[in-house]
């Protein structure tokens, strides 16, 4: 600049910019309240709003508190809310009043104002301005020449409605089946095969998270339309963690989880997740793990390809970060196990005990199959099963196999009916049977078998770790009783994700350590809406019941008619693509399903807040079917904006953005108590109304595409009471509020009523009128009570009940899956492990990756972690484009050194699946031969590149296209030849990015 | 993407460490809790910051709560968090995250530059403001800054920097970015109360101010803060790179 600017503005004067509001603090704001210095007592500012309701920057969906300029409806700022355990610790008393809220956040409440700190993370700071992001649609869409070309023209909401029911010649392209004529119940899909269900499976609809609106969307496509196919991200986010602990929870479809007990553990070993980094419930965990390792007694180690922030140099000793391969962390919990085992390090006590009644006669939180005996006789018609007492000739109940048929535990003189006492941990021997020897063996047995089936030098060379830190890891990990913990979570997407993720997981169990204080606990619960003593959302007179295979395939091949048909010819399990019985609904899986119409062909696929385009590895190789019309008829996405997948679509819906929305939802995990976060629309939705007058969104979509159907459970009489009188549901607010009076009353006590005072404070005066008029004279204070306080949560005090877990997980721990240990694989007929095992990444017909692409010719391994910043959907926060403006990819010093790379030169990556160019940063905290990108950038939509509306240009905006996707170069699963498919876990189905085999080249 | 390779180049910077800063002198609490006491207590409150890096965790919610509340222009930042990756001879690498802000120096070296009198220390409780009807952006300020926590604003063309939230701590409120400090690191309060959290936390920890040889006695103090990062400050204040390597010559 030099002094000459100084001289001319020294000439012309002070303001030779813009004058800002204020000499000393700039265009900083009024603040929301003032604290009389005399009284103490909170004094509000009229002209701003300050309401707790829900963040949707994450997952996380953190409770927070959101200021308003009432004059401008423009959202202020952001930050907690201090009843929220997801944004505070410790959190309010529920019973404390707005008004004592707001002091309690000020400099008069306790600590300075700094205990009940409530807050909100970067992201969650950032998000407000996708409120007015100017990439954001307000008005029905409709393409214009061919699918992804960008050009799309408005349409009103009747004629969007029209056009998706009754379908027509659309686009020119000739005639599209509307969705009126796909709701066929009657007609079956594919005479052949019944099971496929009728016609109406073949709309489908891809959610990205429940936002607490899932109720209402499920209620239309399940209940309503009729169709089975539903599926949210999970299987291209985290679903092989969820899988894996969903093994040794023993439900395969719900996945429970249970997170270390941050607060109290003394001990915790994370591997391939980063508490403080990301992950969810990203505050609460940060939080808590940053005050544990700074104030409490909390030691930890971080195992994972990458050092991130979730080590802390400040905290010296009490953190460590261990480079690990990628996709190798079944290794190091397999290594872990055999040390356990050889050197007595796993709690016997807890194991031994057969039953939960054992258990609780012991005094243990929880209990487990480890003493279950499994029958192991490899051509027995009942390998892999357990062994009951009709198995030997033993009295049981019922039928066999069922309920009254106990499975057996090893006795002095043969197998016997556990009682309340500890039973044998390890047998592995031939018993007697009615039809000769066989034999069995404990759950524990067989997975000591598969600890002990590779040395600890074996494990040292798979995972890159020294044996010397695997046997101090061991130790450390059990030198603290039950206040040690593993935990997992997005690192376990890799070729052998699922076994990964149950053997890290079989470490707590083998510890013992579920249920208790300071090891691992599920989440506390929550107050559900749907399911309440005021009103039924679940039920509705004439609802449908979906049925049929989902396209997920995560049903037994058993049960189809290819199965049988093939079993016919002698070939049963040489199916035409995979099959998923251990797995949730698969997204993943869905796009194969959706571009080969392999099981069925889909008619019309829905896209509601979602992005599988942009989220899933390999996906690009399926483009060009995925967006032939031809292949799927109709395309709709409900969405605030035009992301990845919403651009190839036929008709965007535009939605409401956070802020305006309803719902509610609860943690994830990490919380010990029971919490029901409420989101409300603090601010109108900025997007066009309907001609009655509602915002148009995901709501008034269903609402009015229903009532075109005439599809049950819409409409004026809809909503049974307790009573069973019914009430409408024309709009929203029908059915949250109702939901709302659910939540206020379940669980045995109502909370208080709202005041008038938390009514005038906390902003619910916007929606007082509709309260009134939706629910009853008894029912609405309490209703606004939820509002608010942004929700409803039990007190902190509740988490624990002496040392055990409040609200603890019941059903035992399954150290052998029965499900899993007989599993077929549908395309080869072979079995896996039914305990966790190390397994080495591999394709879907057997073939390890390593055959196909072997080191020597991929000697890179390409995997990919979250920022704490930017997230699939973030990009439009230009705040958070400020802080971090791309993704360079990082590699390590070695691998820099043996390509001659230094920081800032520009490279090619190149996998089986593609190839990127990109600049790198060279760093130490990468593990050998690992390239590591991170995920949220190289978006081709949300405005980075041009589109036109109308006669409207919008220009691409080169800072929301920053950075590249690995996702790009994600691979399609070369086995997979008559139906392809990107390349996912052979177990759960689930995605792969991390582990890709890659070249790295120095572009000169 | 030409342009994204160029910024962040740009970004990247090279930042060599120099000599090890010494310490000496800041480590203790006493400057603050005792030498300042006497003589300000009978004028009220008197405004500090600590943060304990143990409870960072670089998550940058300080960073854009700052900018949100106080319209910070693009480009710019009045705090942010520097994230580093330490490497040191036989020790495995390390994350380090340092929050960075105006020091509201004591002996401010911003203030005695300005030839308008703008730039001025808050009777009593002693944040360092700048008065923008009177600042002509000459940038005097700028340059003099040790912490470089000062820029121009492009929109007002004035100097402009963290006022520790004045307007809302005025108020009884925290600063945005304590408030919303999700790892419970940075702590405000009254340095000249005994009873505060801050002055609790002078008291029980050893403490380092970034740049101690300056003697522009800050009022922003850290725990945990390594010797490598105390002269740390300059050149980055504008941007947070991705990780920004150092190369350590003296620990």
């Amino acid at each position: 600049a030099g002094y000459a600017e100084t001289g001319r503005k020294l000439v012309s004067g002070a303001w030779a910019g813009e004058k800002p509001r204020k000499d000393l603090t700039g265009n900083a704001p009024e603040p929301e309240y003032r604290i009389d210095p005399a009284t103490g007592e909170v004094i509000l500012n009229p002209d701003q709003q300050l309401s707790y309701a829900q963040c949707i920057g994450c997952t996380t969906q953190c409770g927070v508190r959101v200021r308003i300029d009432k004059r401008t409806g423009k959202v202020l700022r952001v930050a907690g809310n201090p009843y929220s355990p997801m944004s505070t610790d410790p959190y309010l008393p529920f019973e404390t009043s707005v008004r004592d809220s707001f002091k309690a956040m000020a400099q008069v409440g306790e600590k300075d104002g700094m205990k009940f700190r409530s807050t909100a993370c970067g992201r969650g700071n950032a998000v407000l301005q996708q409120v007015d992001n100017p990439r954001r649609v307000l008005k029905p869409l409709k393409r214009v020449g061919p699918r992804g070309s960008g050009q799309w023209q408005t349409i009103s909401f009747d004629q969007l409605v029209r056009e998706v029911v009754e379908g027509g010649d659309l686009f020119g392209e000739g005639k599209v089946a509307g969705l009126r004529e796909i709701r066929d119940l009657k007609t079956p899909i594919d005479p052949q095969a019944p099971e496929f269900g009728p016609r109406a499976n073949r709309l489908a609809l891809m959610n990205c998270v429940n936002d607490g609106r899932d109720g209402l969307v499920l209620r239309w496509l399940k209940q309503g339309f009729g169709s089975n196919n539903f599926v949210r991200h999970g299987s291209y986010c985290g679903g092989a963690y969820r899988s894996g602990s969903g093994a040794m929870f023993g439900d395969f479809k719900a996945m429970p989880h249970a997170k270390p007990d941050f607060a109290e553990a003394e001990f915790i070993l994370f591997v391939g997740t980063a508490p403080g980094n990301a992950g969810n419930p990203f505050k609460r965990v940060g939080n808590l793990v940053a005050s544990a390792r700074a104030d409490g007694k909390l030691k930890y180690v971080v195992v994972d390809p990458v050092l991130n922030n979730s080590q802390s140099e400040a905290s010296g000793e009490r953190v460590d970060w261990l480079p690990i391969r990628p996709a190798t962390d079944g290794a190091l919990a397999m290594a872990l196990m055999r040390w356990m085992f050889e050197n007595d390090r796993i709690n016997t006590d807890y194991l031994a005990q057969p039953s939960q009644k054992a258990a609780e006669k012991a005094g243990e939180a929880s209990w487990t199959n480890a003493t279950h005996l499994v029958i192991t006789e490899p051509d027995h018609p009942r390998h892999g099963h357990f062994l009951h007492a009709s198995d030997i000739g033993l009295a049981f109940d019922g039928e066999a196999y069922g309920e009254g048929d106990p499975v057996l535990v090893a006795g002095d003189e043969g197998p016997v009916v556990p009682d309340e006492a500890p039973a044998p941990l390890f047998f592995d021997d031939v018993v007697e049977m009615p039809a000769g020897a066989v034999r069995v063996a404990t759950s524990l047995s067989l997975l000591r078998a598969e600890a002990l089936s590779r040395s600890m030098a074996d494990y040292a060379n798979i995972t890159g770790i020294p044996e010397a830190r695997l046997v101090a890891l061991a130790t450390e990990l059990t030198a603290h009783g039950r206040k040690a913990a593993v935990n997992s979570h997005g690192g376990m997407m890799n070729g052998s994700g699922f076994y990964n993720a149950y053997a890290l997981m079989m470490l707590n169990t083998l510890i013992g350590n579920l249920n208790l204080k300071g090891g691992t606990m599920v989440s506390g619960g929550w107050y559900p809406d749907q399911k309440g003593p005021r009103y039924d959302l679940a039920k509705f007179p004439g609802m449908v019941k979906a049925k049929g295979v989902p396209i997920g395939r995560n049903i037994p091949f058993e049960k189809t008619s290819e199965f049988k048909r093939k079993k016919a010819a002698g070939k049963p399990y040489t199916a035409d693509g995979p099959w998923y019985p251990n797995a949730p609904g698969l997204a993943t899986e869905w796009i194969s399903t959706a571009v080969n119409g392999y099981p069925y062909a889909l008619e019309a696929l829905i896209f509601r807040n979602t992005n599988p385009v942009y989220g899933i590895p390999g996906i690009e190789h399926l483009m060009d079917r995925l967006k032939d019309p031809k292949v799927i008829p109709l395309i709709i996405s409900i969405d605030p904006f035009i992301n990845e997948s919403g651009a190839i679509a036929d008709y965007i819906v535009p939605d409401s953005v956070m802020y305006e929305t309803w719902g509610f939802t609860q943690p994830w995990g990490g919380v010990a108590t029971k919490a029901t976060t409420a989101r409300w629309p603090v601010i109108p939705s900025k997007a066009d109304k309907t001609p009655d007058g509602q915002p148009i969104g995901l709501e008034s979509f269903l609402i009015a595409t229903a009532k075109a159907m005439n599809l049950p459970g819409f409409g004026d009489a809809a909503i049974p009471d307790a009573d069973g009188k019914l009430h409408p549901l024309n709009r929203a607010e029908d059915w949250f509020l109702r939901g709302a009076a659910n939540v206020a009353y379940v669980g045995g006590s109502p909370v208080n009523d709202a005041s008038d005072d938390d009514i005038a404070l906390s902003g619910v005066s916007r929606i007082v009128e509709d309260l009134k008029a939706v629910l009853t004279e008894e029912e609405w204070r309490k209703a606004a009570t939820i509002y608010a306080k942004g929700g409803r949560y039990e007190n902190i005090d509740k988490s624990y009940k002496g040392e055990k877990a409040a609200h603890p997980f019941k059903a035992p721990m399954f150290v052998y899956n029965e499900t899993l240990g007989t599993f077929r694989q549908a395309t080869t007929g072979r079995k896996m492990p039914g305990t966790p095992a190390w397994r080495e990444p591999e394709f879907t017909n057997g073939d390890k990756v390593s055959a196909h692409y072997p080191a020597a010719d991929w000697p890179v391994q390409v995997v990919s972690f979250k920022s704490p910043l930017q997230n699939s959907y973030s990009i439009g926060a230009p705040a958070l484009r400020r802080i971090v403006a791309s993704n360079p990819a990082l590699v390590g010093t070695g691998l820099a050194a043996q390509n001659g790379l230094k920081t800032g030169d520009r490279v090619r990556l190149t996998t089986p699946g593609g190839s990127l160019e990109t600049v790198v940063v060279v760093r130490d905290g990468v593990a050998p031969g690992v390239v590591a990108i991170m995920h949220g950038f190289g978006h081709r939509a949300f405005g980075a590149s041009e589109i036109r509306i109308d006669d409207q240009v919008w220009e691409a905006d080169e800072g929301i296209g920053a950075g590249v996707l690995l996702n790009d170069i994600g691979m399609l699963d070369p086995t997979r030849t008559t139906n392809p498919g990107v390349w996912v876990d052979p177990v759960s189905g689930t995605a792969v990015r991390h582990g890709l085999p890659a070249r790295l080249t120095r572009i000169a | 993407m030409a342009t994204n390779r160029r910024d962040f180049l740009r970004s990247i910077g090279t930042v060599t460490m120099g000599a090890a800063a010494s310490v000496a002198g800041a480590s203790s609490p006493a400057r603050s809790a005792t030498d300042t006491a006497g003589a300000a207590a009978a004028k009220g409150p008197h405004h500090g910051m600590v943060v304990d890096l143990r409870k960072c965790i670089g998550c940058q919610a300080c960073t854009v709560a700052c900018i949100m509340e106080n319209d910070v222009p693009e480009g710019a930042f009045r705090t942010h968090v520097s994230v580093y990756e330490i490497v040191r001879e036989g020790k495995d690498p390390a994350m380090a995250m340092l929050p960075r802000l105006c020091n509201h120096c004591d002996e401010p070296a911003c203030v005695p530059v300005c030839p308008v009198g703008a730039t001025f220390k808050q009777e009593g409780t002693g944040e360092v403001l700048v008065d923008a009807s009177r600042c002509v952006g000459c940038g005097y300020c700028v340059q003099a800054c040790p912490y470089d926590a000062r820029f121009i604003n492009e929109e007002t063309q004035v100097a402009d920097k963290c006022t520790f939230c004045f307007h809302r701590t005025s108020a009884g409120l925290l600063p945005a970015c304590v408030e919303t400090c999700v790892g419970g690191a940075r702590n405000f309060g009254d340095l000249n109360d005994p009873d505060s959290v801050v002055s609790k936390l002078l008291a029980e920890n050893a403490v380092a101010v970034l740049r101690p040889e300056m003697k522009t006695h800050p009022n922003v103090f850290y725990i945990g803060l390594d010797q490598a990062l105390s002269g740390r400050v300059t050149g980055e204040a504008a941007y947070h790179p991705p990780f920004t390597q150092l190369e350590e010559e003296n620990a």
